[in-house]
């Protein structure tokens, strides 16, 4: 019986590193190219331990001379010359963090009303909120390009940050509706016995309760803007650009520079890390206090 | 000093000795002097005032720079842009030499960098939306006809604004057959040729020595000679590779280069697809052989995958884009470094059509040509500053620097194949010009163009690389039946 339980402990183990190398090999791998020279990348078999790593990659991406400051570019890269990728990322992050603030305010108030208020058509509104979700992005883009045209937004961060935030606000609704749903009307009802208002409930009472839900979203919105793509190709032309989008342009006419595409994908990781690694005390509990209806 | 500098610099002075333009002394001293300095520029202490090149100095002309400075007095402040692709001579514009052009200009050039069909979509909308965010268009020669009504043709801009012509320009020093395939819809020029990537034959010397082959006379002996490798050196190494990802342009270019070199068409002169006749039908067939030497993996891969298989030394030839070539070249890349020799394309196996048998002024030839055209956009509110810039960016100078400095790119202009500095760069090594002489000679007399009617962009980006990809897919009974189903969605798409 205890052979049993320990040789099905250690194949739960077994089965667990397995699943988890599953999903962080590509993850490892990627990472190993982003170090790489342009012959280890395509090297056959692949070298995934032993590579000599180099961070020429990097240098050529942000265009520093590792040690030395910022560098002089010398050579004709891939991506138009567009070698430093410092101000990209910055973009990336005020668009992303703003886009998600932006949502997650809005969805939070919306939600709180449409958990709590009665008003007539209220269950039309969930829907109608959702039904824009099922529409494809690339038939809005083109749309909301000339949209953007008369508005002067086109290129501007408030115009990426509008539409990320837009994009954002169904799932947040609804996500955030279902964490309001799941704290007991009760407590609502007692405040507002002891005379405390609508907004003060709101703000002192019910919104702490939720902070694990709006963490769980605010992640999700923030992994939306920070990897969405369409939008940011179609709505911006040289002013700013996305890391996703600006990634495409190591696609060249004689091939892809893997490696520098690498890098930046690399770099830009850690930015998101940061992120989620910020909210992560609130997040497990966030993914799943919706899953259980009062 | 980066290490593409340093051996720039290093093949420029031995260059410089062997040819007696310098001393034995000046040699010595030079290199000694280079080698000492060498760990501190390599350390990013001390930088290179100057690129350097075998054939000498990479620096724009004084008289170029100052025309520019002149010219645009009254456009000072000004801010251009362009949505191009990431192709050999725009990189080299935004990385080394649109600097010169901005400190003499006083003007602004954004230009933005896209994968090919993103820059399609940036150019229907801007044409669509008439905004004028692009001052100047890049376009493909498959857009040619599309949005040939929505830019200046450039001998208008010359004649009509004397004033702000470049001395020199010399708009007749582009190669006729670029224009005419590239740059010209009707009787119009569609901007000026300013990229020509065209299929040649490249191949693993060392290979087709050890194989006791040469370079392939006819297209049937580089069906031969690709499944005599395959048979002999499968599965490390295939004769021959392509670009067939299914949907994709680049399978549509390959298909061209087979149709045209077994003396077919994709139109007949009655503007009717006639990829299916008796000669379409001979290539399929010829296609479908030559496929079975190439590498698993061929029908998912474009151009990119097609280099990567020759860098990474797993196919042994391949008829395609000529501005491989250089890459091919450079040891830090690739596997292959001065082991690829650069051939004319095969003769093909018929008589190839001529203009007036095919349709919407079709060019057979088995050198399929991708160039493209720079041009200014009838939208940009700067058109004349655009024009200024489009002279500077397209001139014999410039040119030449985007040439030695954009890796070797076949040139637009009959010039700059002469020009010392492109000569000297004959030598193995990254950014070689070494195949240029094939690609000068493949312009003269085997490029074939595609088509130029204005649905010819959805035609060659979607509806027949889709159905190509099908079949490879053995989604179609057989190539008829392939090409049967192509020719009833053109003809339905082409008479709208």
């Amino acid at each position: 019986m205890v052979v049993r339980s320990k040789t099905s402990r250690v194949l739960r183990t077994v089965a667990g590193w397995a699943v988890v190398a599953l999903f962080a090999f590509p993850l490892y791998y990627w990472l190993t190219v982003a170090f790489k020279d342009g012959n280890e990348i395509f090297n056959w078999p692949p070298k995934i331990f032993s590579f000599t790593p180099t961070v020429k990659n990097f240098e050529e991406v942000f265009g520093i001379s590792l040690g030395f400051g910022f560098g002089e570019q010398r050579e004709v890269l891939p991506g138009g010359g567009n070698w430093r990728m410092g101000p990209r990322l910055w973009d990336s992050i005020v668009i992303a963090v703003l886009s998600t603030a932006l949502a997650v305010s809005i969805a939070t108030l919306a939600s709180y009303a449409l958990s709590r208020m009665h008003f007539r058509g209220r269950h039309h509104f969930v829907s109608w909120v959702l039904s824009t979700r099922m529409m494809p992005p690339v038939a809005v883009a083109i749309p909301v390009f000339f949209i953007y045209k008369d508005l002067s937004l086109l290129d501007t961060y408030t115009g990426v940050i509008l539409i990320h935030a837009l994009m954002n606000l169904p799932l947040a609704v609804l996500l955030m509706k279902s964490f309001f749903d799941d704290i007991p009307r009760e407590i609502d009802e007692s405040a507002m016995v002891d005379g405390a208002s609508r907004w003060l409930i709101f703000r002192r009472i019910v919104l702490p309760m939720v902070k694990g839900g709006i963490a769980a979203t605010a992640v999700l919105c923030f992994i939306f803007s920070w990897t969405e793509f369409l939008f940011v190709l179609t709505l911006t032309q040289t002013g700013l650009k996305t890391v996703p989008v600006v990634s495409s342009t190591f696609v060249t006419s004689t091939g892809t520079a893997w490696g520098n595409m690498a890098a930046l994908g690399a770099a830009a990781m850690i930015p998101a890390f940061l992120f989620i690694l910020l909210v992560q005390k609130h997040l497990v509990r966030g993914l799943t206090l919706g899953s259980v209806k009062q | 000093m980066n290490d593409s500098d340093r051996k720039i610099y290093r093949a420029k002075l031995v260059d410089d000795f062997v040819k007696g333009r310098i001393s034995r002394r000046a040699f010595l001293r030079n290199a000694g002097m280079f080698g000492l300095g060498a760990a501190a520029l390599g350390s990013g202490l001390v930088r290179p005032s100057r690129v350097m090149a075998a054939g000498g100095d990479l620096t724009p002309s004084k008289d170029v720079l100052d025309w520019v400075r002149e010219v645009s007095k009254p456009f000072a402040g000004t801010t251009l842009r362009l949505a191009t692709e990431s192709t050999p001579p725009s990189n080299a514009i935004n990385s080394q030499l649109k600097q010169y052009f901005e400190e003499a200009s006083g003007m602004k050039v954004e230009i933005e960098v896209l994968p090919l069909e993103q820059v399609l979509q940036k150019l229907t909308l801007d044409i669509a939306s008439q905004l004028g965010t692009y001052d100047l268009y890049y376009i493909d020669q498959s857009w040619a006809a599309s949005v040939s009504r929505d830019v200046f043709d450039p001998r208008e801009q010359i004649a009509d604004k004397p004033d702000l012509a470049m001395p020199d320009y010399n708009i007749d020093d582009f190669l006729p057959a670029l224009v005419d395939g590239i740059s010209k819809y009707e009787d119009r020029w569609v901007g000026v040729p300013y990229d020509i990537p065209i299929f040649i034959m490249q191949y693993r010397k060392d290979i087709y020595d050890k194989m006791g082959f040469k370079a392939p006379e006819t297209l049937e002996e580089y069906y031969e000679q690709a499944k005599a490798i395959t048979d002999e050196m499968g599965p490390d190494m295939y004769g021959a590779t392509g670009q067939m990802k299914s949907g994709h342009y680049s399978l549509e270019c390959d298909w061209t280069a087979w149709l045209w070199g077994h003396g077919g068409s994709i139109f007949n002169a009655d503007g009717k697809f006639s990829g299916n006749d008796e000669r379409g039908l001979e290539a399929m067939d010829y296609w479908t052989r030559l496929y079975k030497t190439m590498p698993p993996g061929v029908t998912g891969w474009t151009w990119d995958g097609q280099g990567q298989s020759v860098a990474q030394g797993v196919a042994a030839s391949m008829m395609s884009w000529g501005e491989f070539f250089p890459y091919f070249d450079d040891p830090s890349a690739t596997k292959v470094s001065g082991l690829m020799e650069a051939a004319r394309c095969p003769k093909p196996k018929h008589a190839l059509r001529t203009v007036n048998e095919t349709g919407f002024g079709e060019i057979p030839g088995v050198g399929h040509q991708g160039g493209s055209s720079l041009a200014v956009s009838r939208n940009s509110k700067n058109p004349d500053a655009a024009w200024i810039f489009m002279q500077w960016a397209t001139c014999y100078d410039t040119q030449v620097l985007i040439t030695a400095l954009g890796g070797g790119t076949g040139p637009t202009r009959e010039s700059v194949y002469d020009d010392p500095r492109i000569i000297a760069n004959r030598r193995v090594g990254a950014g070689t010009t070494r195949h240029l002489d094939v690609v000068r000679e493949t312009i003269a007399k085997d490029m074939g163009s595609e088509p130029d009617l204005p649905q010819w962009a959805e035609l060659s980006n979607d509806t027949i690389p889709v159905r190509l990809g099908k079949y490879f897919a053995g989604e179609y009974g057989s190539a008829k039946e392939a090409m049967d189903d192509i020719a009833q969605a053109v003809d339905k798409i082409v008479q709208g």
